[in-house]
């Protein structure tokens, strides 16, 4: 059963690219084309505009929040070549970064798992990802992957943080020894899988499947087991899910979950991975679920001719 | 790929504008959100055509089945023309279960999850009967609890003047009884396991129970002055006959030979006939065997007395006898007054086959439903999911209620009852972990959308042994901290369960809330609480920046009762050790001060930025009348406050700041003199 439970009218002048609750489902952001940023209150379904951030000068195409740890803070990304990072100081949004250094249309952002601290990798069409990292009294350091995917870098999803090796809980103060990784997909109709290693960052492993440009990719989040999950999906129409068994990431394995009849726009995970949603060009989202026997349940009924989208009109709705 | 074989459940997103648009979705913690998009308008060069396509399918929320021998197909919002806006900038939240919400259920999710964790507790090392009636109990109290809630409901339905909430309660209440009506089946077939004999009298129970669409003609008939003349009396009569309550059938046809002496005989005869029905008993009076053999007997007396034409000449009670007789025409003939298939079936039982094991239901049931429907209806969902308890498929019953039911919460208890009568272990399940946990987990990540229901939420996750765990941190993180009694009430639990990161992570976020806030005390202690060192330097600094603009600490009771937690960090040992120094000097205790203030800079606990402080601090103790630091000490002092000055030698600052060069000379003014009189006094040999 799935009930609207509020309709947010966020009043963007041109096409909503993205929206994104924040950790605790309290705060909404919005971009759109029309340029602007914007934040809403949605407690006990209300929507109050918060913020609206202006600053970008092209279609903004996502929003990501950093986790609460670092207080209230956004990244946004846009066809202008820039990330801004915005953030909530005394109760009033503002630009706390701007970061400039693509050269052409910045298509993805997120912040890795707030474990390794406040990092944001970009992707963006000039084929580099950058990695932002806070250092400390509003600055920013910044590294930069060259030609990490030729023709466009479309996507980056950061895996989540997991120490390797002994489980026991390290000592007071110490870091532990996190081994960064996030993937990216690309114009290449790759997708890679990256590793820092000595501070640099290390392409590891390169997934090749589709064929046609990668549009998306999501990491699952962990839920304990050993096994890694990637999702891409692609231009040509196709979704895989690879798998990797190992903890060292060396042989990943792919998994067709559908070929759809168009382009394959985006997939998101739940926060317990136990779904994954895909947002295809067929007007359609569909959301997936795996088996016991490594099967993933196709659940949108593709096959019974329901491709073909009607409208229905309001006295049809299913009771259920 | 398994083929689905039903049709995904189509949910409209009332609103969302049909045209062509495509739709964008995301997960929010515990919802998720829908907004119409143009994909391809990003990522480069190359361009894609927009697929015009009408209309957009908005996203569905699944209900998953448990039961995977099919795939169920869980999408397909459909936008709802009507309201549609040009230009649509909306984003939709939408959920997945809003009966959380509803404030007469919460009683029903917090008692039943009182019923639960009893359950989870309660002795497995009882076997057998008592076990058995234990659990039977369990299943008692979660009924009365779905009975109790259906009642408020009903309350609230009667109360309301807003016939739109009262149609909502009313659905309540219907949905309620009905998972009554089904829960109550299962405990006679599953939880009791009823066998032949006491099976039928739990059913006629159960039927009683829930058949009540007559129980207003009933007392509308017994109140009235003279019943046998009522119009609905044979009605009533009927009732009472077919619900297999001969006691009450005899006291109102005893009515109407008192009415009607002329059909004394054919009462008495009739009379006779219902006393001695032989019944099955709950004890163990008599076998089957026997019980079968009286029944047969009796049956044929009442054949012979219907075929002898005795009851010819009043139709109402010969009908009654051929009821009495299992006549199916003549049980069906008061299809109006049974109300429902399961009706017939119990009373078919009760008089064509009293002794019925229970696994010779699902014939009974099957034909009964083929000829109380007659082909007129067709079944609807409860009808399939009663079916399915009468055919002892238990795994049927269960999805079929996920699909049909708008929240988790009966599956997940049904399901976890029979688990522990130790039903659903032999099933192979498709579904990753078994249905059990399945079901819980997705009953629990429900609870946690509200804000105060998550707390229920835990127990349940502490019982699923496969991924509880995981999902209590995964869920627990996304709880708002929104008051310090909530955050403390979250890291209560987290602790409990040794989730270090997780307490870390909401110490963290409440000591940086504190922050932003400008609450430096509570900060430090929340950064003590996570084990943070590196906040705790953050805030040790704001509070030596606060004192050298101020001129003094706040929340000095934090500082001061640091203990071992000031080891935490090097800045915030500082911050402890420097606040003991004021205290000593506030004391009078000049030496140990004088010792403290340079061990703080000998032994560098003290950063070099807050060196010039200190020495600044040591000042009065040089210019005490007694001489408080000795000549080593002195020496000491100087070499710091020359290692000081040789390392500020480039600043350009250091050297334009007249108030620095000045308090430098002070300095080495102070210490000069102090070290002439110590060594004075050091020198002098006291007495001899």
């Amino acid at each position: 059963q799935v009930s609207v439970i509020n309709t947010v009218d966020t009043s963007h002048e041109d096409m909503i690219h993205d929206a994104q609750m924040d950790y605790y489902g309290t705060r909404l952001a919005t971009c759109s084309s029309d340029r602007s940023v914007k934040i809403f209150d949605v407690r006990n379904g209300g929507q109050i505009l918060i913020a609206d951030l202006r600053g970008h000068e092209g279609p903004v195409w996502q929003v990501a929040w950093a986790h609460p740890m670092y207080g209230n803070i956004l990244a946004s990304c846009s066809y202008d070549r820039k990330v801004i990072i915005w953030k909530e100081e005394n109760g009033t949004w503002e630009k706390t970064y701007e970061y400039t250094g693509h050269d052409s249309s910045v298509n993805s952002v997120c912040w890795a798992p707030h474990d390794y601290g406040l990092i944001l990798a970009c992707g963006s069409s000039d084929g580099a990802i950058s990695l932002l990292s806070y250092t400390g009294d509003g600055q920013w350091e910044v590294k930069k992957i060259s030609n990490a995917h030729t023709i466009g870098c479309n996507a980056v999803s950061w895996a989540p943080a997991v120490v390797p090796g002994s489980l026991i809980e390290q000592p007071s103060g110490q870091k532990p020894n996190y081994v960064k990784r996030f993937a990216s997909g690309g114009c290449d109709n790759l997708v890679k899988i990256w590793k820092e290693e000595d501070s640099q960052w290390k392409e590891e492993q390169k997934l090749e499947a589709h064929s046609d440009w990668v549009r998306d990719v999501a990491w699952a989040p962990s839920i304990g087991l050993p096994t890694s999950t990637i999702a891409s999906c692609s231009q040509d129409g196709r979704v895989f899910i690879w798998t990797c068994d190992d903890a060292s990431g060396n042989s990943w394995s792919p998994k067709l979950l559908h070929k759809f009849n168009d382009v394959v726009w985006h997939v998101s995970w739940s926060i317990t991975a136990n779904i994954l949603a895909v947002s295809g060009g067929d007007n359609k989202v569909t959301l997936w679920k795996e088996s016991v026997d490594g099967l993933w349940a196709c659940i949108s009924d593709v096959n019974k001719g329901q491709g073909g989208v009607s409208a229905v009109p309001e006295g049809q709705q299913n009771e259920q | 790929m398994e083929e689905p074989d039903t049709d995904p459940p189509l949910v409209v997103v009332p609103g969302a504008d049909p045209s062509a648009r495509q739709l964008c979705f995301e997960w929010g913690p515990a919802e998720v959100l829908v907004c119409e998009t143009r994909f391809g308008r990003k990522g480069g060069s190359r361009t894609h055509p927009v697929p015009s396509r009408s209309p957009s399918r908005p996203q569905s929320h699944p209900i998953p089945t448990p039961i995977p021998s099919q795939s169920r197909a869980l999408t397909g919002c459909v936008a709802d023309a009507a309201g549609a806006a040009p230009g649509s900038s909306r984003v939709f939240v939408v959920h997945r279960d809003q009966d959380i919400y509803i404030q007469t259920l919460r009683k029903l999710f917090n008692e039943s999850h009182g019923i639960f964790m009893g359950l989870q507790r309660s002795e497995e090392e009882l076997a057998g009967k008592s076990r058995k009636a234990q659990l039977v109990q369990v299943s008692k109290n979660y009924r009365s609890v779905i009975r109790a809630c259906m009642e408020d409901m009903h309350q609230a339905a009667v109360s309301t003047r807003d016939p739109a909430l009262q149609g909502q309660y009313s659905t309540q209440v219907s949905i309620l009884s009905a998972m009554e009506l089904i829960w109550n089946l299962c405990e006679i077939l599953f939880v009791e396991a009823a066998a032949a004999g006491p099976l039928l009298l739990r059913l006629l129970d159960w039927v009683r129970l829930h058949v009540c669409d007559v129980d207003s003609m009933v007392r509308e008939v017994l109140s009235s002055e003279s019943p046998s003349k009522h119009k609905l009396f044979w009605n009533v009569v009927d009732v009472f006959v077919l619900q297999g309550r001969m006691d009450e059938a005899r006291h109102l046809l005893s009515k109407e030979a008192t009415a009607n002496p002329t059909s004394m005989t054919m009462y008495k005869i009739l009379d006779d006939l219902m006393k001695k029905m032989p019944m099955p008993s709950l004890g163990n009076t008599q076998t089957l065997t026997e019980l079968e053999l009286k029944w047969q007997h009796w049956h044929e007396e009442c054949q012979r007395f219907l075929q002898d034409g005795t009851f010819a000449s009043n139709p109402h009670m010969e009908s009654i006898c051929k009821i009495l007789l299992g006549d199916e025409d003549a049980i069906l003939e008061k299809k109006e007054l049974m109300t429902t298939w399961y009706h017939f079936l119990v009373t078919r039982l009760l008089y064509s086959h009293p002794t019925v094991k229970p696994m010779e239901l699902r014939f009974y049931a099957q034909s009964s439903m083929d000829m109380f429907l007659g082909g007129e209806s067709s079944p609807e969902p409860l009808d399939m999911i009663l079916m399915a308890a009468f055919e002892f498929e238990m795994h049927q019953v269960i999805k079929e209620c996920s699909i049909v039911l708008s929240n988790w919460w009966f599956v997940a208890h049904l399901t976890d009852l029979l688990d522990h009568c130790k039903l659903l272990q032999s099933h192979n399940l498709y579904f990753g972990s078994n249905m059990r946990e399945f079901l819980l987990l997705e009953y629990a990540s429900g609870l946690f959308s509200h804000h105060s229901l998550w707390q229920l939420g835990v127990d349940y996750f502490d019982h699923c042994p496969e991924y509880g765990r995981v999902y209590l941190e995964l869920h627990i993180e996304r709880i708002p901290l929104s008051t310090e009694q909530k955050a403390l009430k979250v890291l209560r639990i987290c602790e409990q369960r040794q989730m270090h990161e997780q307490v870390r992570s909401v110490c963290k976020i409440m000591a940086m809330k504190a922050l932003r806030n400008n609450r430096l005390g509570s900060a430090l202690s929340w950064s003590i609480r996570a084990k943070d060192a590196a906040f705790a330097t953050l805030i040790s600094d704001r509070f030596l920046k606060d004192y050298c603009e101020r001129g003094c600490f706040s929340d000095l009771d934090l500082i001061d009762n640091l203990g071992p937690s000031m080891l935490l960090s090097d800045r915030l040992t500082f911050l402890g050790k420097y606040r003991e120094f004021h205290r000593l000097y506030g004391e009078k205790r000049f030496p140990e001060a004088a010792r403290l203030l340079l061990t703080l800079m000998t032994a560098h606990i003290a950063p070099c930025s807050f060196w010039m402080t200190l020495l600044t601090d040591a000042l009065p103790l040089l210019e005490q009348k007694e001489i408080i630091f000795s000549a080593e000490q002195t020496y000491e002092l100087m070499r710091c406050l020359e290692d000081l000055t040789a390392g500020n030698v480039d600043k350009q600052k250091f050297q334009e700041d007249d108030v620095e060069t000045t308090k430098v000379e002070m300095l080495r003014l102070a210490l000069a003199r102090n070290l002439a009189r110590v060594i004075v006094k050091e020198g002098t040999v006291e007495g001899s």
